[in-house]
């Protein structure tokens, strides 16, 4: 430690010590004269060598490097920018995808003490629930002792004056926003006077909800709103940064004890089988395994009082609860991860082969500098310190690019807005390792060549095939995706997607949310439907309890042949096929009675009989034993992106009635007759307006999605073409420069053109075929996982494969050509006199 | 022998070693060495400086300005406690390293 301290104080003082060294050291040659020796070797070797001891040699020899780095990256202006600025995209890209992956998946919510705040949900053999009744939530809070708060969340969507759909609302327990650490935008949040039973309801507006449709005036607050008909005090505004728990803000914040006042009905706080989001925070010293073994065990306590509502075993397990919770999301980020790398990849191939270029041109710098003793290792340094310095310039453009258009796509998709894009020390340090990674990966090749003074003239040597090869594999992959993800789009947006889309309305009145019992749902559908049908180009009016694209899915999961898949189930009256076109390809429909039988999809009958005929096939779905009796065209309807999906139609029975919704199909365009479907829906109960949607503008976002995705790529793909003909472009040009003597030679002679251009170019095609075969496996491979999230890609569309190839080949080929024509254009004499 | 052949990690003990009758500059030390060694070792400034400055970074020693004989200022080395400490350390594991050599060298 004393050591160090004193090393350190010899560098900063190194000047001075560095002086009384010589004088010290002339002081014996002195000496040594006087007394007749004579001194041997040079002084300022033998310095060097003592100073060597104080162990910082290292950091003097990497300051001239990197002095003399900047020196030659002034010197050639051009090959700098163009250095830094390929960099830069390369760099930039992996910094963007992994900002969005770090903001969505690193970085917990920005709410108070994010890392004690644990999500509960229930769990038992064979069953789990991730909402926890309100009862036992209640029962929970009073008795626990590990958990400091118990925080709980149920949403509904209520009318609102002037909305003409229903607004979201958040209904939370009082401690919510004091127990993150809300920011009220103005006047105050919700505290624990505002629960007592004889408080007034009052509401907090999102700050989003209060631009959009109070014009953020602050008089606001204060005044009276009506929410589902009922009066209630705006008492402040949550601000735009407080992101809550569940990752998403409603219009409006109301509290959980008043749920039943505006949701007419509403059993969430008594009924043991509806449930709400729990999350509590850790008191102090417990751990959250104290925390959900003193849940189970008072979940055992309550059972006892409740025996049919907690379930046998039933144990409360914790996730962290404090950050956005990713489903699926992995997945999409592994596609974008390989992609961005792809980009880098490229950029790096290509640095790597200007670096080699341009390092056959300082064949005769590094000569002079090896002549004066500069060994190959000190030589290498020096080129890795030049590799170094352009990488970290790089990567300073590449954070700055990476968060520009990171902040870009955050606008464009209007991301909610407590994500923030700024980079945070995760991002800093992620690219600073990438830059460092580059580095490597393209100046150490082109260091180890050039100090070892190959001759670079000749055929190219390995390092320079794989830099070439991989260029041209990863932006073959890049292209491939690219046509791939094209096709795609155009197939879902112009193909069948297998059920009527076009001209279908749905009616979404989700009246579990309003407290409606079974028989009320009953007279509640049997009423608008009738009305529904009494408007004028209603061709057909059916219900289910999931509409298409609409998000909800019941989902079974069984055991067929041996594997586990999930079967996304559709509970439907019998005309439901009928309504949205689906067609029958066998066995017969459902009919008002059938309660133990199904109708499977094509897909579904394919997977699970392959050789037998379905029809009277029993399948177990839950504990039930259902017959197969139908087997109805494949329609993806719920699952866009999963072209695996399969389905099942039955009829819906007494207690699914509370969440079925109306889909009609009419015989114009449905944007007309969109008003009369609202005016119909919201006579029949004054207190809530149902959801009315036109299922097209539904289908053309998905589609949307998709379009998104593939001009993404295409840009991405885009650019590793351009960069990697660049590429291509260089290296040509260089092997031109190289031979022009030769080149001169064989013209005087008498050389036909056609010949010189093929010994030009000949040298490369190997290494870019190898490329293109290694590229298009890649592609092949990224298909596969690409498929699992985008609806109708195929992993083998010879027209993408083909037209991406033949793009490539031209674009490479017209890159070499350019340079190689200049060849042709030497005038013999002045080639012969170059050196 | 070669006249300035030194077996190496010796250069550390025998500077310590001739510090320990008092501060001596370097070309001082290098004198003493050759003397004491009747002449048979000769210390090169190109072992004795890298080595004084070693042990200069490891504590052994002190340096401080003094006027030598021939009335030029010159930087004068001091033995430490922990200099003499491993000085006393270094001469016991040479004594067992020669011996250990010695004996071979009879035996074998």
């Amino acid at each position: 430690m004393r050591e160090l301290l004193r090393r350190i104080h010899y560098l900063l003082h190194r000047r001075r010590f560095d002086d009384e060294l010589a004088d010290e050291m002339a002081f014996h040659r002195e000496m040594a004269e006087q007394s007749g020796g004579v001194p041997l070797g040079n002084a300022l070797r033998l310095r060097e060598d003592s100073r060597e001891a104080w162990g910082f040699m290292w950091l003097d020899r990497f300051s001239q490097d990197v002095h003399y780095a900047f020196r030659a990256m002034r010197s050639s202006p051009g090959f700098t920018a163009a250095a830094v600025l390929v960099l830069a995209i390369g760099i930039g890209a992996t910094v963007a995808a992994f900002s969005a992956f770090n903001m969505v998946a690193l970085r917990p919510l920005p709410v108070r003490d994010p890392e004690s705040i644990l999500r509960f949900g229930r769990h038992a053999p064979g069953r789990s629930a991730s909402d926890i009744p309100y009862p036992a939530v209640a029962f929970y809070r009073e008795h626990t002792r590990t958990l400091s708060a118990l925080l709980a969340q149920t949403e509904s969507g209520l009318s609102v004056e002037g909305v003409d759909r229903p607004s979201s609302t958040f209904f939370v327990t009082a401690n919510f926003f004091d127990e993150l650490g809300a920011r009220a935008e103005l006047g105050r949040l919700f505290n624990i006077r505002d629960e007592r039973p004889d408080a007034q309801a009052t509401v907090v507006l999102g700050q989003a909800f209060w631009a959009s449709h109070f014009g953020s005036d602050p008089s606001v607050v204060g005044t009276t709103v009506r929410l589902n008909g009922k009066p209630a005090t705006i008492i402040g505004v949550a601000a735009l940064e407080f992101s809550g728990l569940a990752g998403d803000t409603p219009a409006i914040w109301a509290l959980l004890e008043q749920h039943g006042y505006f949701v007419h009905g509403s059993q969430v706080l008594t009924d043991f089988s509806s449930g709400v989001a729990m999350w509590g925070r850790l008191g102090p010293g417990a751990s959250p395994q104290m925390a959900e073994t003193e849940l189970t065990t008072l979940a055992a306590e309550l059972r006892r009082q409740h025996p049919n509502d907690i379930w046998e075993n039933e144990r409360l397990l914790g996730n962290p609860g404090g950050r956005p919770q990713l489903t699926g999301a992995v997945e999409v980020f592994t596609i974008v991860g390989i992609l961005v790398l792809l980009i880098l990849a490229v950029a790096c191939g290509n640095l790597g082969s200007l670096l080699l270029a341009r390092g056959a041109s300082r064949q005769r710098e590094m000569a002079l500098r090896s002549a004066i003793g500069a060994g190959p290792g000190r030589l290498i340094r020096q080129l890795f310190t030049e590799s170094l310095v352009l990488a970290l310039i790089g990567c300073v453009g590449g954070l700055a690019l990476g968060s520009i258009v990171l902040k870009g796509i955050m606008v464009w998709t209007h991301g909610p807005a407590w994500l923030d894009p700024t980079p945070d020390w995760r991002v800093v340090t992620f690219a600073i390792a990438m830059g460092f990674v580059s580095s490597v990966l393209f100046g150490l090749t082109p260091a180890l060549h050039v100090a070892r003074q190959r001759n670079l003239n000749k055929r190219p040597t390995f390092g320079r095939s794989v830099l070439i090869g991989a260029q041209v594999a990863s932006s073959c992959v890049l292209l491939i995706v690219a046509g791939l993800l094209t096709r795609a789009f155009d197939r879902a947006a112009s193909t069948d997607p297998g059920y009527e889309y076009e001209h279908v309305i749905v009616v979404q009145p989700s009246l579990s949310e309003h407290g409606y019992t079974a028989a009320r749902a009953r007279d509640y559908i049997q009423n608008l439907s009738a009305r529904l049908r009494g408007i004028a180009g209603v061709e057909d009016l059916s219900v289910t309890s999931t509409p298409p694209l609409s998000g909800l899915r019941v989902l079974a999961p069984v055991q067929l042949g041996g594997r586990a898949i999930d079967i996304y189930i559709h509970q439907v009256d019998p005309h439901y096929l009928a309504t949205m076109k689906i067609p029958l390809v066998g066995g017969r429909n459902l009919i008002e009675g059938d309660e133990l039988s199904v109708v499977v999809s094509e897909s579904l009958a394919r997977m699970q009989w392959p050789d037998t005929d379905p029809v009277g096939q029993p399948i177990k779905i839950g504990d039930e034993m259902l017959t197969v009796i139908g087997i109805a065209r494949s329609a993806r309807s719920l699952a866009p992106g999963n072209p695996d999906a399969v389905e099942l139609y039955r009829l819906a029975r007494e207690a699914d009635l509370t969440g079925l919704a109306l889909v009609a199909r009419t015989s114009g365009p449905t944007e007309t007759l969109a008003p009369a479907f609202s005016a119909a829906a919201n006579s029949i109960d004054a207190n809530f307006k149902p959801q009315v949607h036109l299922l097209k503008q539904q289908f053309e976002a998905n589609v949307g999605d998709i379009r998104g995705v593939a001009l993404a790529v295409s840009m991405l793909g885009v650019i590793a073409l351009a960069v990697a003909c660049l590429g291509v472009v260089g290296l040509v040009a260089y092997s031109v420069a190289q031979r022009t003597k030769e080149i001169g030679i064989r013209l005087a002679l008498g050389a036909q053109s056609r010949h010189l251009v093929r010994s030009l170019t000949r040298q490369f095609w190997r290494t870019i075929i190898v490329g293109l075969v290694l590229g298009v496996l890649g592609a092949g491979g990224l298909a596969q996982l690409l498929r699992r999230e985008l609806y109708g890609l195929s992993t083998i569309d010879p027209v993408a494969y083909i037209s991406a190839i033949v793009l490539f080949i031209l674009a490479v080929s017209l890159a070499a050509l350019l340079p190689a024509r200049r060849a042709l254009r030497v005038d013999p004499l002045v080639a012969l006199r170059c050196d | 022998m070669h006249k300035s052949e030194m077996p190496s990690g010796a250069m550390v003990l025998l500077v310590l070693r001739v510090l320990r009758s008092g501060p001596l500059h370097g070309y001082a030390i290098a004198q003493r060495i050759h003397t004491l060694s009747s002449d048979a070792l000769r210390v090169e400034e190109g072992s004795l400086y890298p080595a004084l400055q070693k042990i200069l970074l490891k504590g052994w020693v002190t340096a401080a300005w003094g006027t030598s004989e021939t009335g030029r200022k010159v930087r004068f080395y001091k033995i430490t406690r922990a200099g003499l400490k491993q000085l006393e350390a270094e001469a016991s594991q040479y004594d067992r390293l020669t011996k250990a050599i010695q004996a071979i060298l009879r035996t074998a």
